[in-house]
């Protein structure tokens, strides 16, 4: 059925008017309404994902008290912030925020399990449960970093953090400089997960 | 712990064929059919209309099956293709569905 079309923008047209028709099916027959895939995406688009993350990282930046309690107490610090519900309970009690600084550069993995701290991060990217990525990071992360464009110079010590069902880790990246006249809102733009799993920095865009 | 199903629906693909599409922690749709693709599949494994893992083997199986058919060139792949594709057929084989009336619209 697909396969009748041979170019691409028929194909896309076509496709758009299957599901068209699904969802007035659906609809009409009343499993679903109008407002369901709004719904259903919603958790992913305002709910849980890599904004809730950029938002505790870019107050860190302005805020070296609330910086110095998200690394103490994570769930405490993040609960401070008005950030959807499930960010300090059930999501995210296990959560652990560990902080660059100009002497360490920290690097989340996950060499047992797919766990990763969703609720701040969104989803991982494809390269993360990758059993060569992961056994590669623990034993030689100063080389897998430098191929992921990140060469951190041999002074830096280089933390590896594992996350577990008990311990879920993300990295507060160092702010950069030059963002000093910027809004919290302007800061929250540049954090990216890449620099929240430490596989990255955050840069003044 | 308690998980909503949507984490706990997209969280099981990682890492599988069956793995969508996303950049930077969120899923990417190319248009808006994708995304209503994806809702509503979501909604409906959610509503029990049929289950996850059941929609799952049906794209598996799809997605093996366009591999198959385009083994040297895949230059058209498109992950949402075979999604839909497995979509139609979860919404037939759970009975809410029969493929005339599909037709039927897209004719009308």
């Amino acid at each position: 059925m697909i396969d009748r079309f041979q170019y691409r923008e028929d194909r896309e047209a076509y496709s758009a008017a299957r599901v068209k028709a699904l969802e007035a099916l659906l609809i009409k027959k009343g499993i679903i309404t109008d407002k369901t895939v709004d719904t259903v995406l919603d958790f992913f688009e305002t709910k849980m994902g890599p904004f809730n993350g950029a938002k505790i990282v870019a107050r860190a930046w302005v805020d070296p008290s609330f910086k110095d309690r998200l690394v103490t107490d994570t769930p405490a610090a993040i609960a401070e912030l008005n950030l959807p519900e499930g960010m300090a309970g059930a999501e995210g009690e296990h959560m652990r925020a560990v902080a660059n600084s100009p002497d360490v550069h920290n690097l989340i993995i996950c060499t047992l399990c797919s766990c990763y701290p969703w609720p701040v991060l969104g989803l991982p990217p494809y390269w993360y449960k990758d059993p060569t990525f992961r056994s590669r990071a623990a034993r030689e992360p100063r080389a897998v970093l430098g191929e992921f464009g990140l060469p951190v110079p041999e002074a830096i010590e280089i933390k590896v953090w594992d996350s577990s069902a008990q311990i879920r880790w993300f990295v507060v990246p160092e702010r950069p400089v030059g963002t000093e006249g910027m809004t919290e809102a302007e800061l929250e733009a540049l954090v990216t997960p890449e620099a929240m799993m430490g596989v990255a920095i955050a840069k003044a865009a | 712990m308690l998980t909503q199903f949507e984490h706990f629906a997209v969280t099981e693909m990682m890492g599988k064929t069956d793995n969508p599409p996303r950049a930077n922690g969120s899923l990417c749709f190319g248009s808006q059919w994708e995304r209503s693709s994806f809702g509503m599949a979501l909604a409906l494994a959610k509503n029990g209309i049929f289950e996850w893992d059941d929609f799952r083997d049906e794209l598996i199986s799809t997605i093996k099956a366009w591999e198959d058919a385009h083994p040297v060139d895949r230059s058209t792949w498109n992950y949402y293709d075979q999604f839909l594709a497995a979509l139609e057929k979860a919404v037939v084989k759970a009975g809410i569905i029969d493929p005339e009336e599909i037709r039927a619209v897209l004719a009308g």
